[in-house]
């Protein structure tokens, strides 16, 4: 092939630089600045070539080009195994291959790496929006390589909808092929986008953070039922236990989280499930975090992969969660555990832990109560009523001074759920009562058309847990005490005053608005569910209901059928589009008078030309001569002057030479 | 060109010949050819092959981030691979090519042959490149109007009636991931003239062993008239007493005497190789043809009597280009 072929035709230019931009844009925002200008810089230079004001960059520059970005690389980025670096990586090949953009080749290097880099923004977003997103760029892209083909291919409107009917028809096998292709699990372990900050609850809780949590509306987990629903008072997801106290801080505290050595275990439980059947079943669609904790009811099990439980009763996750995360989870009763086997001294320690000082009149209260009453259940009774009785619950409370629990209990009197809980324990432990905080969300609201829960950021809550000898540990809920609507409604009735002040706009007071953010999040959470988190399990349950039973013979069916479908349609189309049939009307008549004279002893060699033909038959059959050169004239004229008048002379030739037939 | 003999015994030629042999009877050849599924073959190309590895690389992020989107993207690509071949099959099937001439052409120069292409039913055909594999050959499309014509152009280096090899109809569209193409044999046989080689002024009234000589030195000597001055016009004809009386540059016609003609004769040329002899008899042709000069010619064994025109030039160009080559 030669040189001049493999050149890029001159529109195609702009459809790679338009097909490059569509798959940087939204990544855009993550890359380092300095790549976005190289890119746009890369882009003018070989645009001013195209206008014929400046050459392609010599080898030095090339070089340099290379060694600079290389350079840039190094120093933003300090970690190489991870998906930034790898994105910025490939953004900066595109900008450095833009500055020798010359051949075919060049071109198509640099659209098949847009498909990649398109690929990787759905690594970090798969909403809805960025999915279509995608979908318009496979499509620009797609344009683009059509482009290549120069000529009426690389104008737009052309290009666009040869791109668009290629693809739609690329659709349907898609599909199919979403459907039954085999998802194996992670080959091995990839970098995962760690950049982002982690939002919703932390691994550590002081006075201030839930109130943080509450001014977001964002959702943080989508729960589906698996038969009963819990009422709303019960409708507890623990996250995170806090076991350890600084005075101002609790936090997990050493050895709970499993980097620390502490314990979970993955897989089968240890203990055997009780036989009683679970309370709940639910599957929980959570959105990222960046943290491993999961959340669920007390006392789960979860058969999901790469799901373990820890001692104190969570869910947690080998690795953070980074990407939407759905899991099924089995909730029991508590009565079903059979005999609680006495606390561990280690965890008795952990669970009485108060710092060295501090809060003097919280102790002195606590053992004063403790010396009362000798039921541990008394002493938390006696602690929730005197929340009862003065206590405010708001989402604005004073700040704190160092001794926060004694301000909070004594003076303030005012405060949001961690206030709450935190005092709590804190009395409870310096009463002698081993007790600890525990974080998640409670409530959520039910979108009764979708049936399943909708937990929001502002739904994040704290709550405490006390050892009750015998009977293990008891969910006590200081919240509940001060602002029962709070359990029961959830924040936006218990705070309704102050609930989402700061926010620009209001929009929650729009009720409108409300129902359509809720339509939106139901179309939300069927895309999650029927696209997003679409795993081997759904995948076998989804074949087992189209199937009736997944074997090869009927999966293989599944592929063949509507693959051998399509492929007759093609070929039915090929030959209706191609076929002989369709002819011009004049070369069929044509073709009809050569084989009457085939019939009559005169074959038509291939390729001959009708005149020479007409002079052939004249030889042979002189008697023939007069009828068989009007009607290669009429032919003639008819086939290439598409002269219509001729047509029908030769249609009324051939009738009458068939009647003639008889004689001649 | 590489005209099928099975001379060639290496392993490739061999090769070659096998394939020559089961194309010819797949595609014999016809000046007149229509493409079908008996005749077209498909393969990926190397943009193919590359969409193939990003399609692979695809899989593997989609995998290894269980990531259902790069997935449905992955099999997106997947099925535009499968569905590409059917459209690029279908831009070449039906297609029908018709060889209207084989245009000569000087050794060492590029011979040309008109093919009209045309399509059956009315679907619109593009990007068809049709070519002779190293060269360039032309590209067409077929979108309003159903005919078109092209000229591909091959080199020809030796004299004589050259038959052409396979033209290669070729389409990669539409995303150049896959390349259709039919060899296709038209029947083309090229009639390559020698190479014009000059070998000095033309030999007017030169004649060698008739014994006439002095008469043909003479050249026409009946005065005919005069004509406009055309470069290349012999010198000797020149109206030197008309433009010395101030008119404008003339050359003397004469009328050519039966035994003043020009005749484009071998044995003038005695001494030299064949092809050399034929090449420069060539050159004396094209000259003689150029300035208006009546000329003959003789070959070992043929003779041409002499006269001007196109036809004329075309017999003696073609007994040169048909001259037997020696020791064949």
């Amino acid at each position: 092939m030669s040189q001049s072929r493999e050149m890029l035709p001159r529109e195609s230019l702009l459809w790679i630089f338009a097909a490059q931009f569509a798959a940087l844009l939204p990544q855009f925002a993550l890359l380092p600045l300095w790549i976005v200008c190289a890119w746009a810089f890369a882009v003018y230079w070989r645009l001013e070539v195209y206008r014929g004001r400046r050459d392609l960059p010599g080898r030095t520059i090339k070089l340099l080009a290379v060694a600079l970005a290389v350079g840039g690389l190094a120093l933003s980025y300090r970690r190489w195994f991870a998906l930034e670096p790898m994105v910025a990586l490939l953004a900066v090949s595109f900008t450095l291959k833009n500055l020798e953009l010359v051949s075919r080749r060049d071109a198509f290097l640099s659209l098949l790496l847009a498909y990649f880099v398109a690929a990787t923004l759905f690594v970090f977003e798969q909403t809805i929006p960025h999915a279509f997103y995608g979908a318009v760029c496979v499509v620009l892209i797609t344009a683009a390589l059509a482009a290549q083909q120069g000529s009426s291919s690389a104008r737009p409107r052309r290009a666009l909808g040869l791109s668009l009917r290629l693809l739609a028809q690329a659709v349907p096998l898609m599909l199919l092929l979403f459907i039954v292709m085999p998802r194996l699990g992670p080959l091995w372990a990839v970098p995962q986008n760690t950049d982002g900050a982690s939002t919703g609850i932390s691994d550590s809780m002081s006075p201030g953070d839930f109130a943080q949590l509450s001014k977001s509306d964002k959702p943080a987990l989508r729960i589906a039922f698996d038969g009963p629903v819990p009422p709303p008072e019960q409708r507890y997801w623990r996250g995170l236990v806090y076991s350890d106290f600084d005075g101002r801080r609790w936090s997990q505290g050493f050895g709970v989280d499993p980097r620390e050595g502490g314990r979970v275990s993955w897989g089968p439980p240890q203990q055997p499930l009780p036989a009683v059947g679970p309370r709940y079943r639910y599957r929980v669609i959570q959105e990222p975090t960046h943290n491993r904790w999961l959340f669920a009811m007390a006392r789960p099990h979860s058969d999901t992969d790469g799901v373990g439980e820890t001692p104190d009763d969570r869910l947690l996750k080998k690795a953070p969660v980074y990407n939407r995360f759905a899991y099924e989870v089995r909730t029991w009763p508590r009565e079903t555990l059979g005999a609680v086997p006495d606390l561990s001294d280690f965890e008795r320690s952990r669970n009485l832990q108060l710092p060295g000082g501090g809060n003097p009149r919280t102790r002195a209260w606590a053992q004063e109560l403790r010396a009362k009453n000798p039921d541990t259940e008394e002493i938390s009774r006696r602690i929730l009523q005197f929340y009862n009785r003065r206590f405010v619950y708001t989402l604005k409370p004073p700040a704190l001074g160092a001794d926060s629990v004694d301000e909070f209990l004594f003076e303030s009197q005012q405060g949001f759920c961690e206030h709450f809980a935190g005092s709590y324990v804190f009395a409870m432990r310096a009463a002698g009562v081993p007790a600890r905080v525990v974080a998640g969300y409670q409530g959520g609201e039910w979108v009764a058309q979708e049936e399943y829960l909708l937990v929001r950021e502002y739904d994040a809550h704290a709550w405490a847990e006390i050892w009750i000898p015998g009977r293990g540990w008891r969910r006590v809920d200081p919240t509940a005490a001060v602002s029962p609507e709070r359990i029961r409604d959830g924040l936006r009735s218990a705070a309704a005053e102050e609930f989402m002040q700061d926010s620009l706009f209001p929009l929650h007071r729009i009720s409108v608005l409300n129902r359509l953010r809720l339509q939106w999040d139901m179309i939300n959470y069927r895309w999650y569910q029927s696209v997003v988190s679409f795993d081997s399990d759904r995948q076998r349950g989804l074949l087992q209901r189209i199937l009736g039973e997944v074997s090869p013979l009927r999966i293989a069916l599944f592929i063949a059928v509507p693959l051998g479908a399509a492929l007759l349609c093609v070929l039915s189309w090929l030959w209706w589009s191609g076929c002989s049939r369709r002819l011009p009307p004049a070369s069929r008549l044509y073709r009809k008078f050569c084989r009457r004279m085939a019939r009559a002893g005169i074959e038509r060699r291939p390729g001959e030309a009708p005149r020479d033909f007409a002079r052939r038959v004249r030889a042979e059959k002189p008697h023939l001569g007069p009828m068989v050169e009007r009607i290669t004239a009429a032919f003639e004229k008819a086939a290439y002057c598409e002269d219509q008048e001729a047509e029908k002379q030769l249609r009324r030739l051939l009738r009458q030479w068939r009647v003639a037939d008889g004689w001649w | 060109m590489a005209a099928p003999n099975s001379t060639d015994r290496s392993p490739a030629g061999r090769w070659r010949d096998i394939m020559e042999r089961w194309l010819s009877r797949r595609a014999p050849a016809a000046r007149s050819v229509g493409l079908d599924h008996g005749k077209l073959f498909i393969l990926p190309t190397r943009a193919g092959m590359a969409f193939l590895l990003v399609i692979a690389l695809l899989w593997l992020l989609a995998t290894n981030y269980e990531n259902n989107l790069v997935f449905a993207l992955t099999f997106l690509l997947v099925s535009l691979f499968a569905v590409l071949p059917v459209h690029t099959f279908a831009n070449l099937s039906g297609v029908q090519l018709q060889l209207l001439e084989a245009r000569p052409a000087f050794a060492g120069d590029y011979a040309e042959a008109r093919i009209e292409v045309g399509r059956e039913g009315q679907r619109s055909r593009e990007r068809i490149r049709i070519f002779w594999p190293p060269e360039e050959g032309a590209e067409l499309d077929l979108c309003e109007q159903s005919r078109a014509e092209v000229q591909v152009a091959l080199p020809v280096i030796k004299r004589g009636r050259q038959r052409a090899p396979r033209l290669r109809v070729e389409s990669r569209f539409p995303l150049g991931l896959f390349r259709c193409w039919s060899p296709v044999d038209l029947d083309i046989e090229f009639l390559v003239y020698p190479r014009p080689k000059s070998a000095g002024p033309l030999p007017v009234g030169a004649a060698v062993g008739e014994g006439e000589s002095e008469q043909k030195l003479r050249g026409g000597d009946d005065f005919a008239g005069l004509k406009p001055y055309r470069p290349g016009d012999s010198l000797r004809h020149l109206a030197w007493k008309q433009y010395a009386g101030g008119r404008d540059l003339y050359s003397k016609e004469y009328e050519s005497g039966a035994d003043a003609r020009l005749w484009l004769d071998w044995d003038l040329l005695a001494g030299r190789d064949v092809e050399t002899r034929l090449s420069n008899l060539c050159h004396w042709a094209l000259q003689a043809e150029r300035e208006q000069t009546p000329y003959g010619l003789r070959l070992p064994g043929s003779e041409i009597a002499p006269a001007l025109g196109n036809p004329h030039l075309q017999r003696v160009l073609g007994a040169l280009a048909l001259f037997p080559v020696q020791g064949a």
